[in-house]
């Protein structure tokens, strides 16, 4: 069931938008507006965002992600298109009605964390709830409850700028959940952060969604965090949405120039998992022996480490403990090394090649395969 | 260049507006004065000192020991050079100006600062209204409002109005964008966004705008002295007026005085008000730091304070209140308590006769105010009804420009002095010059200067339009203007350095006894006839007040009672002027039966 619906979103700047919008179909390129005064953030965006997952829109600064995130509550109405949430057209709706939406269903986190200076931490979590019109006593205890969520218990009565900034943005998500709305459009929230912070952020993050189930819509640059964090990613770019998939998809199969040389620098050993690189068992026996196997879920990283250890490849098993497939350790290096083929022996000097039956060559398995398994 | 003529455009606007919208005018003016009025009784009830107290624990609850302290000394210092009750007039009007004030410019800054439209237009407005001269509204606001605080008011609102209305813009625009925009994505409607977010993290922007209205509508209340606003502007247009550098100085210091004061209070008051100035004084209220001079006390010890105080201040003032005045014989109380408003500029034989009949008339049970103007003021104010009389015209020459403009609104009570005249005086060491006719030629040595008095001066414009061109000075001389404060103080110190100087001046005047001075001669008669000092009262006084009418058309003083006169008051000295007036009656028996008759 889809949460939130995009359809052919444009959001153009300028004099005249809508003369944009027209130029734009008609298949105008961006330059080409922008030599007339208009800018085109957003260019025919069309995706669906699906209940309880975390869609990331991945992008460079400048390639109209964060207006696009705006689009979907109405903070910047779309300039054509529309906007679906949960099969509603925002787009349509009055100021008033748009502001309802807002209160109850579609909270924001932002990137500089946004939290007002002049009330508490626990005023600031209540916030939501308080333009919601509840009751002072209900709101606190939510808004305490938001808190400790976040692991916030006992800051309340402190004041933002005594926080570090993880803390503060642990505000604004509070500030976000305490309302109980169930769509969650976070902008940039962790870039403002430093690594380590970062990450145990992003930690928090997955795992406040396996119990809470959110849908959220997380806009970011970095393409690890849209790896780690999406379950689908939408990666734009000049305004366009130019692939929309897994992190694994876009890993494995960029769909273009661009977004290929973008994952270049992504750390396959925490994207891939063992479920998309192992091949077909080839022996019936494997896996009968005591040796460590993983998940299909587990991450290559921590496949290494078994690979290391074990003196074969290693087994993976499903949650039934049924022996699904294996991985050698050249098909582990290979899948690091984004090789795909064969071995190229050695030419020249003999001396110094593997012979060929110490090789035993990985056999290209054909991708779509991987991606199902 | 075709002339354009704006002058005659607003002339006939101003004069439109007062004969369309005179009611309105009058509703302001009633509201802006009632709340003037309202205000300094509550000001001038208590006892000075005691209302310095109030004002020090105010000090102290908000800045503390040290400020406290000093507000008390400052505050004492201006009782004690008896310019409180000026103080207390000048207090009032600043705050009811600034009250007026704020609630204009706090939402006409919020305005601008949602809608650039809105901004765009006011720009221009607002530097119109904080850079025309003050002047140039106060005189046409007179004709609206009326002589007194009202008109000094609204000079002072329009003064002040520019740094309110941009601040408060400012502090808006300033909050961060991203918290607007937060507050919009958790669904709050935008005036919500304005009262929860925008105005209080603009508050202390806003705040020091209104700490710059406070100053500004300080710094004009000099201004609104010269049109009968009072307090400490009268003061320090007196003392100007009569080059008299003490009593300016002691006027000028208690203006300085309540300025810091206001200044260090509102400031203070804006970290109170703000939520982000209140938190970073309690973050800097460390548990170490309560040595004596910092300590503050808490809200509820201040109130206390101040109510036991003004508790005090308001018994005292109930009981100080019954034994103000000598009660009228019952025989002489032709008045009954009504009231007279008498107008005066600060010339010597003015102020002399402006006491004598304030003097008189409370001896015969009339309540008289006497109120000290500019000239251009005192004649608009009389021909708009709020000024009942005046008593130093100089006619038929030197205050011929007015009479002509306002003879139809005015009537001449006749001359109840005279002849006077007027002159180009020169220091007595000045050799072979005794006549206007031995200037010709002579202007090197005067450095080809006269010194003039203030240019709207009826005698100015004769020097410059007749004398000069009869005895051929013209193009020799120039005659610079400036005041008659200035022009007395240049004679001062040309005759310090023996240098030759010619000025203009006039008999009677003070300085003849002071200096030794040679009136120049005029053998053509260019200066005409010398003028009669005559009183002019304003249309149907005498219908109103027929026994004051008669009084003053049969005022006739000589020349040794005014001398006598001046010289009582000058002993008596500024701000004893009417006990100097009282000395003289007691030592001139019957005077008052003669100039003030009962039957």
């Amino acid at each position: 069931m889809y949460r939130l619906q995009a359809e052919h979103l444009y959001k153009v700047f300028g004099a005249d938008p809508e003369d944009g919008v027209r130029r734009l179909e008609a298949g105008a390129g961006r330059d080409e507006l922008r030599e007339s005064g208009t800018t085109a953030a957003v260019i025919d965006a069309s995706f669906d965002v699906r209940e309880g997952e975390i869609f990331v829109v991945m992008g460079l600064s400048g390639s109209g992600k964060s207006t696009l995130l705006r689009t979907l509550n109405g903070l910047n109405p779309p300039t054509a298109g529309r906007v679906l949430f949960d099969g509603r057209d925002l787009t349509a709706l009055s100021p008033r009605e748009l502001r309802r939406v807002r209160s109850h269903g579609i909270s924001m986190v932002f990137q500089h964390f946004a939290l007002f200076p002049h009330r508490s931490v626990l005023q600031n979590a209540a916030y939501g709830l308080e333009v919601q019109g509840v009751g002072r006593r209900e709101r606190e205890e939510r808004a305490t409850r938001a808190l400790e969520l976040t692991g916030l218990s006992g800051w309340g009565d402190s004041w933002p700028d005594e926080l570090s900034g993880g803390m503060q943005q642990r505000v604004g998500l509070a500030r976000a959940l305490a309302t109980d709305a169930d769509v969650l459009l976070m902008d940039e929230s962790f870039s403002a952060l430093d690594p380590l912070i970062r990450r145990d952020m992003q930690d928090q993050l997955l795992e406040l969604q396996r119990s809470l189930k959110k849908t959220i819509v997380f806009i970011t640059h970095d393409l690890n965090e849209a790896m780690r964090l999406g379950d689908r990613v939408a990666v734009m770019r000049d305004g366009r949405i130019v692939q929309i998939g897994t992190p694994e998809d876009i890993l494995l199969r960029p769909a273009d120039d661009y977004v290929s040389s973008f994952v270049h620098d992504v750390d396959r050993s925490r994207v891939l998992t063992a479920g998309t690189v192992m091949e077909p068992p080839r022996r019936p026996d494997a896996g009968d022996c005591r040796c460590e196997t993983v998940a299909p879920r587990t991450p290559l990283a921590d496949v290494l480490q078994v690979s290391a250890r074990v003196p074969h490849p290693v087994a993976v098993r499903d949650q039934a403990g049924e022996v699904v497939g294996v991985i050698a350790k050249e098909r582990l290096l290979a899948a690091l090394g984004d090789h795909d083929g064969p071995v190229t022996p050695c030419t020249g000097d003999t001396a110094h090649a593997a012979p060929p039956a110490a090789a035993p060559g990985v056999p290209a398995q054909p991708r779509k395969e991987a991606a199902s398994a | 260049m075709p002339r354009l003529p704006l002058g005659d455009w607003t002339d006939s606007a101003v004069t439109y507006l007062r004969d369309h919208f005179g009611p309105l005018f009058d509703v302001i003016s009633a509201v802006v004065s009632g709340m003037y009025d309202g205000l300094d009784a509550v000001l001038q009830a208590p006892a000075p000192l005691l209302l310095a107290g109030i004002l020090a624990v105010l000090a102290l609850w908000l800045r503390g020991l040290t400020a406290g302290v000093l507000a008390f000394a400052g505050l004492a210092v201006v009782v004690s050079v008896q310019q409180w009750d000026e103080a207390m007039d000048t207090l009032s009007l600043v705050l009811v100006a600034t009250v007026i004030t704020i609630v204009l410019a706090v939402p006409l800054g919020i305005w601008s600062a949602r809608n650039r439209t809105v901004s765009a237009a006011l720009r221009p407005v607002l530097d119109f209204m904080q850079t025309m001269p003050a002047f140039v509204y106060l005189i046409p606001g007179i004709f609206f409002f009326g002589v007194g605080q009202v008109p000094g008011i609204i000079a002072t609102i329009v003064f002040s109005l520019p740094p309110g209305v941009r601040m408060t813009e400012l502090g808006i625009r300033q909050v961060d964008e991203e918290l607007v925009e937060a507050a919009e994505a958790f669904g709050t409607a935008p005036r919500s966004t304005l009262l929860r977010v925008q105005l209080p993290l603009a508050l202390p922007t806003i705040m020091a705008g209104v700490n710059q209205v406070i100053m500004l509508a300080l710094s004009m209340v000099v201004i609104s002295g010269m049109v009968g606003g009072g307090g400490l502007g009268a003061s320090v247009f007196t003392a100007i007026s009569q080059v008299d550098i003490g009593l300016g100085f002691e006027a000028g210091l208690s203006v300085v005085i309540l300025a810091m004061y206001l200044d260090r209070v509102t400031g203070a008051l804006g970290t109170r008000v703000s939520p982000l100035g209140r938190r970073a004084m309690a973050a800097a209220a460390s548990p170490r730091g309560t040595r004596l001079w910092k300590y503050r006390p808490q809200t509820s010890v201040a109130v206390v304070g101040i109510v036991a105080l003004a508790l005090t201040a308001g018994g005292m003032g109930v009981l100080g209140g019954g034994d103000e005045k000598a009660a009228v014989p019952e025989a002489d109380d032709v008045g009954k308590g009504r009231q007279v408003d008498i107008g005066y500029i600060p010339w010597d034989e003015g102020i002399a006769s402006t006491y004598l009949w304030k003097e008189l008339l409370e001896r015969r049970g009339y309540e008289p105010k006497v109120t000290q103007y500019d000239v251009g003021a005192l004649y608009t104010g009389m021909s708009a009804g709020r000024v009942d009389f005046e008593t130093d015209s100089w006619l038929p020459v030197t205050h011929r420009s007015y009479w002509e403009k306002y003879k139809n609104e005015l009537d001449d009570y006749g001359s109840w002095y005279g002849p006077t005249s007027l002159e180009l005086t020169v220091p007595s060491y000045v050799k072979g010059i005794d006549s206007l006719a031995d200037l010709k030629g002579k202007g090197k040595q005067f450095g080809g200067r006269i010194i003039g008095i203030e240019p709207g001066a009826g005698m100015m414009k004769m020097l410059n339009d007749t004398v000069l061109k009869k005895y051929g000075l013209e193009g020799e001389y120039q005659v610079t203007t400036g005041s008659t404060a200035s022009m007395l103080a240049q004679l001062d110190r040309s005759m310090k350095a023996k240098e030759p100087v010619v000025v203009t001046l006039w008999s009677p005047h003070w300085a003849y006894s002071e200096h030794s001075l040679k009136k120049l001669k005029d053998p053509l008669g260019a200066w005409g006839k010398g003028d009669g000092i005559h009183t002019l009262a304003r249309n149907g006084f005498a219908g109103d007040e027929p026994k004051v009418a008669k009084w003053l058309r049969d005022f006739r003083l000589s020349e040794k009672e005014l001398t006598g006169l001046e010289g009582a008051v000058h002993k008596a000295g500024q701000g004893h002027e009417q006990d100097g007036v009282r000395d003289w009656l007691d030592a001139h028996p019957g005077l008052t039966d003669r100039l003030a008759p009962v039957g």
